[in-house]
């Protein structure tokens, strides 16, 4: 299993040992590479569903809960999301220089057509969710090559809108 | 049965229809129930397992899913008062509350509205008219106009003209609009058309009216407003100011009381504009006088709000009334039996709002399923929310999750108890801003104080990123969890897994051979 934290796109993979239930971190590897690590073991209660986690002797809590291919962390007063990927499948969600809904909603406006020249930080949408609406930029220069969607479609979170090529 | 307290009140009732949802519908019938009123909710089909109607006596359901059909449908509210014998309407804030339609059908209907008259919200409700009362009695305004734009109508002249005259940068503002829907700011002529069609169109869809409102954009101003009971024999008073500075497209974020720029000099005179521009409208009940606070401490009139404010329990803490039972003695015709040397401020308290959202990718709204909700408690922190542990999060309603607020004896103790509550809270599931919320008070603006309407706008990109822990730290936690295979069966983990179409079962072996990976 390889691991990366929140929106990054950095992989890491683990090695534990597992001492009747008490797990200790033997390493971890960042994009292939070892790093430095703390002395770090962690058991799991199972009744209290929370995480004892001892970091160089100090020992902390920390509620955890997965959801899809994620798993949500409460540790140090922070909210931390670290997703599981398969090894070997590659960081990109989808082919490159498509923009999909960052959020689910309703296309309400477009603002490009098939073949224009945009510009990065350009608005090529409008999506209404929530009663607001938010604009969706081009994330680079290029080429708009296809519309996915027309005025008024709801569409899901991470539906691909656009696609555009340099 | 009416409750004690209503005894000797010239038009006593016993029980009340919140026309509502979510959190302030709760908040509305706890103080009911604690009052001794039976507390009736309305509710939607998504809404049949909300926490507001089972901390409602009791609840009628409204079919249907759009708001036209649930908690914009006049005549299916007061059909349900009927229906469940409810003597009075609660509007809470948003949907019909300031809607003197509604407020007119309720008094029609023979029920006893909470809230001022259908007049008082009208004169309220329009810009132009309430500019006018403004104007009339001596409450500053700042300088504006509104256009008249027919639908399909030729706009852009008529538009460019009173832009013109109010002057750059301005402010567009949907007549029928609020809490930050519908408002765009315009710095340049070029970008007036895009923005009034943003506006409009967001007017619409929010309040079903597309008229436009073109005001002068204050720059590096507060937002100070006051807050004002007022009963039915002409007693009025104020109970002190709020400041709500810190917000996001016009959307408030954390809201405080006192203010931190707020001289006693001022307080009085901004508390004293506001009962004139609530008499003005011979206002009864409680009701929100917001203000502009410029740089060189001059205040301006903003707008009235004739309902009750989101952000109304930070004045609750510092003056230690209820707002809620003093609107339902109020509509009872009970006097206040309150003066205003009799207000005073005890300590700071401090409103943060946990919002659905993603800081870090524009504060794009987040969906998903509450599998974790754990919120702190313990003196001086109050919680006010319509969701717990298990509640699904869409994108039907609002995106705000709770009201966070706390209670402390001065500003520093109050930005500590908030920033420890807040690393207490723990919400996964959904993506919020509370990691943001920690961040932004930890701003040397905000804790001296000198946080502006325009700060979050300009505030460095650094402010938006969320803060992580060691990676390795994090590597090891979600390492042991796959490890040990946690994968609580709470409610929200239930439904949020998806279900396999060929086997019904959640996880089916079957459906994760296929799956696809990221």
């Amino acid at each position: 299993m390889e691991w990366s934290i929140g929106e990054e796109n950095i992989r890491y993979t683990a090695e534990l040992s597992d001492n009747e239930g008490e797990m200790t971190l033997n390493s971890v590897k960042k994009e292939g590479e070892e790093i430095p690590i703390s002395d770090i073991s962690i058991s799991y209660n199972s009744n209290l569903d929370r995480f004892l986690v001892n970091i160089d002797k100090i020992s902390k809590l920390a509620h955890v809960v997965k959801v899809k291919d994620s798993y949500w962390i409460h540790l140090d007063g922070r909210i931390h999301i670290v997703n599981s990927h398969e090894i070997g499948y590659s960081n990109q969600k989808q082919s490159e220089g498509s923009l999909v809904a960052p959020m689910p909603g309703t296309i309400i406006e477009i603002l490009v057509k098939k073949g224009q020249r945009v510009r990065k930080g350009q608005s090529l949408m409008v999506m209404e969710a929530m009663k607001m609406e938010h604009k969706i930029q081009s994330p680079k220069d290029g080429e708009v090559i296809s519309i996915s969607n027309e005025v008024g479609q709801k569409v899901d979170m991470g539906a691909v809108l656009v696609e555009i090529v340099d | 049965m009416f409750p004690d307290w209503m005894k000797d009140a010239p038009k006593p009732y016993s029980s009340v229809l919140v026309a509502n949802r979510g959190e302030i519908a709760v908040r509305i019938l706890q103080s009911a129930r604690e009052l001794g009123l039976k507390g009736i909710s309305i509710y939607s089909d998504s809404d049949a397992n909300s926490l507001h109607v089972e901390v409602s006596e009791e609840a009628i359901h409204l079919p249907g899913k759009l708001l036209s059909e649930t908690y914009l449908n006049i005549e299916a509210i007061i059909n349900a008062a009927k229906i469940s014998g409810a003597e009075a309407i609660h509007p809470g804030y948003g949907f019909l509350s300031e809607r003197s339609d509604f407020a007119k059908a309720v008094v029609d209907s023979n029920l006893i509205w909470i809230g001022p008259s259908p007049k008082s919200i009208e004169i309220m409700g329009d810009k132009i008219s309430a500019r006018n009362k403004m104007i009339d009695s001596g409450v500053p305004i700042i300088p504006g106009e509104e256009i008249f734009i027919e639908k399909d109508e030729d706009y852009i002249g008529p538009l460019a003209a009173a832009a013109a005259r109010v002057g750059y940068p301005l402010l567009l503002k949907a007549s029928a609009g609020g809490g930050g829907k519908g408002m765009r700011a315009v710095y340049e002529p070029k970008n007036l058309k895009s923005q009034y069609e943003a506006a409009s169109r967001e007017a619409s869809t929010a309040f079903g009216d597309g008229t436009v409102y073109v005001e002068r954009l204050l720059t590096k101003a507060r937002h100070v407003e006051i807050q004002i009971l007022c009963d039915e024999r002409g007693n009025s008073i104020h109970l002190n100011e709020r400041d709500c500075s810190l917000q996001r497209r016009h959307q408030k974020v954390i809201e405080e009381a006192p203010s931190p720029a707020l001289s006693d000099e001022i307080r009085q005179s901004m508390g004293e504009s506001a009962i004139k521009a609530a008499n003005s409208v011979n206002y009864v009940g409680a009701g929100t006088v917001e203000f502009l606070l410029s740089s060189n401490e001059q205040f301006f009139f903003l707008e009235m709000n004739t309902r009750l404010q989101v952000e109304h329990p930070i004045t609750e803490l510092i003056t230690g009334i209820d707002i809620v039972q003093k609107q339902f003695e109020i509509a009872a015709g009970i006097e206040l039996n309150l003066n205003q040397e009799d207000i005073g401020i005890n300590g700071h308290s401090i409103e943060a709002r946990i919002y659905a959202e993603n800081p870090s990718n524009g504060f794009l709204p987040a969906t998903g399923i509450l599998s974790k909700w754990k919120f702190p408690n313990g003196p001086g922190i109050r919680l006010d929310s319509g969701f717990r542990e298990g509640d699904e999060i869409t994108i039907d309603f609002d995106p705000m999750l709770a009201k966070l607020i706390v209670h402390a004896p001065n500003r520093e103790s109050a930005l500590r108890k908030l920033d420890t509550a807040i690393s207490d809270f723990i919400i996964l599931g959904v993506m919020t801003n509370l990691g943001f919320l920690r961040d932004v008070i930890k701003q040397d603006e905000f804790f001296e104080g000198q946080i502006t309407t325009d700060y979050l706008e300009n505030a460095p990109e650094s402010l938006f990123i969320q803060t992580s822990s060691n990676p390795s730290h994090l590597i090891a936690i979600a390492s042991v969890a796959e490890r040990i295979g946690v994968n609580r069966q709470s409610p929200g983990q239930l439904s949020g897994e998806m279900v396999d179409d060929y086997s019904g079962h959640i996880g089916d072996p079957f459906r994760t051979l296929s799956r696809i990976f990221p």
